[in-house]
């Protein structure tokens, strides 16, 4: 792999993984709120359910996540180049903090007070953003890894 | 099978209405001019008072002119969103006494709810205004209030409420009113039949739970039935028979998605919840509803009529023998997001457009009979 095609192949997959496991994770928040009014969600149902919203939540929540993680990764990039060390942690910190900032622009200018359900409460948010981070995480992984240095 | 009914009901509801017999009719604007109009109260003399969701209650003139004053006297109203002034309504025994209704958004951005007063229209003003009702919690936010009100024969009256959106879990706590129905006295005091008044851990005033954001009402006299609609999500605009402490399933049980596409529940179906009279899926965001008993289109007599946002157009819910049969989509050549629909006193059928102009428009035959 060329240095030139690494932090495109690191975006894409930065992005995929946050989405799906943002996705994930909203699911059980969900059925967690369910499961407290009494509902039984037995584990085909939960299987099911988080299938549907993986078809179902990603494109939206994915589009969120594609835009944030455009202004989240170059900045730190930036940071990462700037302190000299650090990047998993400043990335994975850049994406938790671009979801929280993306949210409340989202939640801000859309009608309905909290667009996504899963944060209406603080551990909620806090389990997406830690979701963000995961996937800035894996940037950092992909668009520092020395492929070449690796393969040789 | 009778779920498998329902669902095919909706699902091909508009198709019937090919088979239905179309009724011509001629559209008049009555007033215009109006900021989001409500509700719409027909006095007796022919006027009529309107409710803006800005805050302000307007008269229309017998003859038809609107009063550029608005009433004075109207309750401090939340306005923002989908609050504001909503429901004006006359009691039922306003030719002696003057008594109003008004149903409306009150407290703040970060602490508001729905509130319930009645007042007597002295002309100009409302006076004597007293607070019979006030939703709790207050909550966040400026969404799903509810507001829409009607009479029931034994001299109550029937609220409905929505969850504030936020707060949708709290449709099944009997402990608040969050996406409910309620039932009052006249004076806004409960009534001692009402079904939850032995639940020492539940707000006597409910009448019935687990709704999202009721926004149409009508008690059909001639079935002694209770008959409400309500948003779902995206999907899952409900039309609901009411009985007196059931459990309409909000948020456990619905046929649509939230916003985002994300499930807000695997079940459209549950055991001891009501299910719906008929879904809209996908919605067509319901605003109002009349049950029409005039006698200028008898074709239509007997339905019920429901107004439409989002689908700009008002639905027929044909009807035989108290069930609906079928669907008709009225009104679509206006192109409007229509805030509510109303029978006159004249056998016309009334509807609210809902935009910053709203209009007052009067559907009539197309020449006099």
């Amino acid at each position: 792999m060329t240095n030139r095609w690494q932090p495109l192949v690191a975006y894409v997959a930065a992005v995929l993984d946050a989405t799906l496991l943002g996705s994930i994770v909203q699911t059980q928040f969900n059925l967690a709120a369910l499961s407290a009014l009494g509902a039984e969600i037995s584990f085909t149902t939960r299987l099911a359910t988080t299938g549907h919203d993986l078809l179902g939540f990603t494109p939206l929540y994915g589009s969120l996540i594609a835009i944030m993680m455009l202004g989240a990764m170059p900045a730190a990039s930036v940071v990462t180049r700037w302190l000299g060390s650090g990047a998993w942690l400043i990335h994975a910190l850049a994406a938790a903090l671009g979801l929280w900032v993306t949210l409340w622009i989202v939640d801000t200018l859309a009608p309905m007070p909290t667009l996504i359900a899963a944060t209406r409460s603080l551990e909620g948010t806090l389990a997406m953003m830690a979701t963000a981070a995961l996937g800035g995480w894996g940037y950092a992984i992909l668009a520092y890894f020395d492929w070449d240095g690796a393969s040789g | 099978m009778r779920r498998f009914g329902h669902i095919l009901l909706a699902a091909t509801g508009l198709s019937v209405c090919a088979m239905a017999l179309a009724v011509d009719y001629r559209v008049e604007t009555l007033a215009e001019g109006l900021e989001h109009p409500w509700s719409l109260a027909f006095l007796p003399g022919d006027g009529m008072l309107v409710t803006e969701r800005a805050g302000r209650l307007r008269l229309i003139e017998a003859d038809g002119a609107l009063r550029e004053a608005p009433i004075a006297g109207v309750p401090e109203v939340f306005v923002g969103g989908q609050a504001g002034l909503f429901e004006v309504a006359l009691a039922p025994d306003h030719a002696d006494s003057g008594l109003v209704y008004l149903s409306y958004a009150c407290g703040t951005l970060a602490a508001n709810t729905t509130c319930l007063d009645r007042a007597r229209l002295d002309g100009q003003r409302l006076v004597e205004r007293e607070t019979l009702f006030r939703a709790v919690p207050d909550k966040q936010g400026r969404s799903h209030y509810g507001g829409r009100l009607t009479f029931l024969p034994d001299d109550t009256l029937v609220l409905g409420l929505g969850d504030g959106f936020d707060y949708r879990e709290q449709a099944q706590n009997p402990a608040n009113h969050l996406g409910s129905l309620v039932r009052l006295n006249l004076d806004g005091s409960v009534p001692d039949d009402n079904p939850f008044v032995d639940d020492s851990e539940a707000r006597a005033e409910l009448y019935s739970i687990g709704h999202r954001n009721i926004q149409g009402i009508v008690f059909d006299t001639t079935r002694s039935e209770l008959l409400i609609h309500e948003h779902g999500p995206r999907g899952g605009d409900e039309l609901n028979r009411i009985i007196p402490g059931a459990n309409y399933g909000w948020p456990l049980v619905t046929h649509g998605v939230d916003y985002t596409g994300a499930r807000v529940t695997p079940f459209t179906e549950l055991p001891g919840f009501e299910s719906p009279l008929l879904h809209w899926t996908p919605s067509i965001a319901p605003s109002g509803m009349t049950l029409y008993d005039g006698k200028a289109f008898p074709e239509w007599r007997g339905d019920l009529f429901v107004s439409a946002l989002v689908a700009r157009q008002v639905h027929r819910l044909i009807r035989e023998d108290g069930e609906i049969v079928g669907q008709e989509a009225l009104f679509t050549e206006l192109g409007e997001r229509i805030r509510d629909v109303r029978t006159g006193p004249d056998g016309a059928l009334y509807l609210l457009t809902d935009s910053a102009k709203g209009r007052v428009l009067r559907v009539v035959p197309p020449s006099p009979p």
